[in-house]
């Protein structure tokens, strides 16, 4: 990465949130107009996700205006998006824990977990196959016994009634 | 003396055998997860919340806030150990730590800092309750008007004070308070941002905000590499700091405490300003100011014993106002209200019996910390060899568990995963998560204060500056937004004329 690419991430950073704070500040102003603004003497529900907008809007553009305007400081060098092989990671790990929540009521709690465990640390950490597996029973076991069994925390029931 | 005798109810309280198991079990699990390096005591509490589900109130905020103390004793493990400050507030020890850590005074540091801790927490605990009881009879006074300015003024000083950039301080406050906007409002019931889905009638779970932004966003950050910790090891015979070392920091220590507390009751300054602070009065002062950053025991003694005396500030306006000054306190207003309890003067007279047993803890909290801590240390350390591709997805399970067991509804797991991402981005992006959280709680009390001010008023919007002390607070929360406008338009012109004689 070049210096020139790197002073810029950090103001493209801001760039970025500047402009979705926007979107959403006009997405509260357009939904607070929906809503009645006063209510008898009191404000309306429309009341405070209008202003609210407004104010977001105005940092917003604040925000992105200085992105464009100011030179780069110190911070501006620090690299913040994550390598390739770290988006992987990140990538992964959100993958695994979203078909963790789409699985857990048909598979079961305490079954998901193991695969979820071995999962993380056969495709992520390198474990072995073996090590996962036991790693995967062990994390199963404990949180059975300690949420399920001690706690007695209603968690999700699979086709094996547990 | 009313209040030595409460206290004393609270201790008999909390040395109940459940309780007090309940206070170990959070002390040990604070410092272990604390130990865990990026994590500080917000997403500590924010990540063993659930293990509280099921309890009452009384035990449940017993083991939270021995979590909390636990948190802020494990981080320094970390800092010292591995140079790897788990949040702001040991930043400033690293710099004395880990060079006493690196000329094999290891036990030394983590003594005296578990010392200073000990000292910093018990007083700063007499600090809370001689500040918190006259602050709650005071706050009676307030109406409905009173509180929204006193929310407006809280929430402003978090983000002039604690964020690094104010604008993003400002963005994320706001975000949090659209956040606190989702659910039917009070006046007419109108589902608003609901679209649908009948779980955000009751506004966005707050738990699943704190799991996702604290617990999993910190998570993802520290996933990215394969990390490999390799601490300075510590043996049993190096633990206990000589007498010469204790009477080196005693004045450090003292020094530490007062300015933490004071710091530390401060809405936003928290406990990271208060440590800086603590560390640059103790360099200020010393004969040799030149050993400081080189392994001075006295840097660590002071912003350590700050940095825990700020803990107990912290609770002040938690307690006596119902107004959270960090992220961590946030995350125990919102557990508090989770258990059915309204935070703020009126805790006091309707559950006097649950605040002293509150505060009581906080000085079990200590002792049993202190306890555990220095024989234990080498221990806690010894943890930080155990792999953290194991202990990541034992964090992110808890979160599930969490997210899962508050409405045994998979949605509140989307939400956690949801909350997650934006932790990450905003932790990536440099945009302080505290305030998103900050005004998630207090959106809705805000909001209802404004509904029932304006009622009361029959609509006059003049009510929340003719009322005094709404006036005065409004007025602070003024001359504090001129303050830091003005001090932003003359470092910019500043900056802008550097640039000209360049």
């Amino acid at each position: 990465m070049t210096p020139g690419q790197k002073e810029n991430i950090m103001r493209k950073a801001d760039k970025i949130f500047g402009s979705v704070c926007f979107g959403i500040s006009l997405w509260l102003i357009l939904e607070g107009l929906r809503w009645d603004y006063t209510a008898g003497f009191t404000p309306g529900p429309g009341f405070l996700p209008f202003w609210l907008g407004v104010i977001l809007g105005l940092f917003s553009l604040s925000l992105v205006y200085n992105a464009f305007k100011r030179e780069a400081a110190k911070d501006d060098y620090k690299k913040i998006f994550p390598e390739k092989h770290a988006l992987y990671r990140v990538g992964l790990i959100l993958l695994i824990f979203a078909g963790f929540a789409i699985v857990v009521e048909t598979v079961g709690f305490e079954l998901t977990v193991f695969i979820f465990v071995a999962l993380i640390l056969t495709l992520l950490e390198g474990y072995k196959i073996g090590k996962s597996i036991f790693y995967g029973v062990a994390f199963s076991g404990s949180l059975f016994l300690i949420f399920r069994y001690w706690m007695e925390i209603e968690l999700p029931s699979g086709f094996l009634g547990y | 003396m009313e209040s030595l005798l409460q206290l004393m109810q609270g201790f008999a309280t909390v040395l109940s055998p459940y309780n007090l198991w309940m206070a170990t079990v959070g002390c040990f699990l604070g410092t272990i997860i604390g130990i865990l390096p990026g994590l500080g005591p917000s997403a500590t509490i924010a990540m063993l919340l659930p293990l509280t589900f099921g309890m009452d109130a009384t035990p449940a905020m017993i083991m939270i806030t021995c979590l909390y103390y636990g948190a802020k004793y494990g981080g320094s493990t970390t800092t010292i150990l591995l140079n790897v400050p788990g949040e702001g507030s040991s930043v400033v020890t690293a710099l004395d730590g880990y060079q006493m850590a690196r000329q094999g005074r290891a036990g030394a540091a983590l003594g005296i800092s578990a010392i200073g801790s000990f000292f910093a927490g018990i007083v700063g605990t007499f600090g809370l309750i001689f500040i918190c009881v006259p602050l709650a009879e005071f706050s009676l006074k307030f109406g409905p008007a009173e509180y929204f300015s006193l929310i407006i003024m809280g929430m402003l000083t978090i983000v002039f004070v604690g964020g690094r950039s104010i604008s993003k301080s400002l963005m994320s406050g706001i975000l949090g308070l659209a956040l606190g906007t989702v659910g039917s409002d009070f006046v007419q019931g109108a589902p608003r941002f609901v679209y649908g889905f009948p779980m955000l009638m009751e506004g966005v779970p707050f738990v699943a905000v704190v799991m996702g932004m604290f617990g999993i966003g910190e998570v993802l950050v520290s996933a990215e590499d394969r990390m490999k910790l390799k601490p300075i090891k510590v043996k049993f015979s190096q633990l206990w700091p000589s007498v010469a070392d204790v009477l080196e920091s005693k004045w450090a220590i003292v020094r530490g405490t007062v300015i933490g507390f004071l710091v530390g009751a401060l809405p936003g300054a928290g406990a990271t300003i208060a440590s800086f602070i603590s560390y640059g009065i103790e360099k200020g002062v010393a004969k040799n100011p030149e050993r400081f950053g080189k392994g001075a025991i006295e840097g660590v003694a002071s912003p350590e014993s700050a940095n825990n005396s700020a803990c107990s500030g912290a609770m002040v306006p938690l307690l006596a106002l119902g107004i959270p000054g960090s992220g961590s306190t946030a995350v125990m207003l919102g557990a508090l209200i989770l258990y059915g309890l309204k935070p703020g003067p009126m805790l006091f007279q309707t559950s006097s019996g649950f605040v002293w047993a509150l505060i009581a803890s906080m000085f079990i909290g200590n002792v049993i910390l202190i306890i555990m801590n220095l024989p234990m240390i080498p221990l806690f350390a010894y943890s930080l060899r155990i792999p953290y591709g194991l202990m990541y997805p034992g964090i992110i399970l808890i979160c599930i568990i969490g997210g899962y067991s508050l409405s045994t509804n998979i949605f509140t797991v989307w939400l956690v995963i949801f909350f997650g991402i934006i932790g990450y981005i905003f932790k990536k992006c440099d945009i302080p998560g505290a305030p998103l959280v900050i005004a998630l709680v207090l959106g809705p009390m805000m909001e209802y204060a404004l509904y029932q001010a304006m009622n009361l008023s029959l609509g006059d919007p003049l009510t929340f500056v003719t009322r005094p002390i709404s006036g005065v607070l409004l007025g602070i929360a003024a001359l504090m937004t001129i303050a830091v406008t003005f001090k932003t338009v003359r470092m910019k012109r500043a900056m802008l004329e550097e640039e000209d004689d360049d």
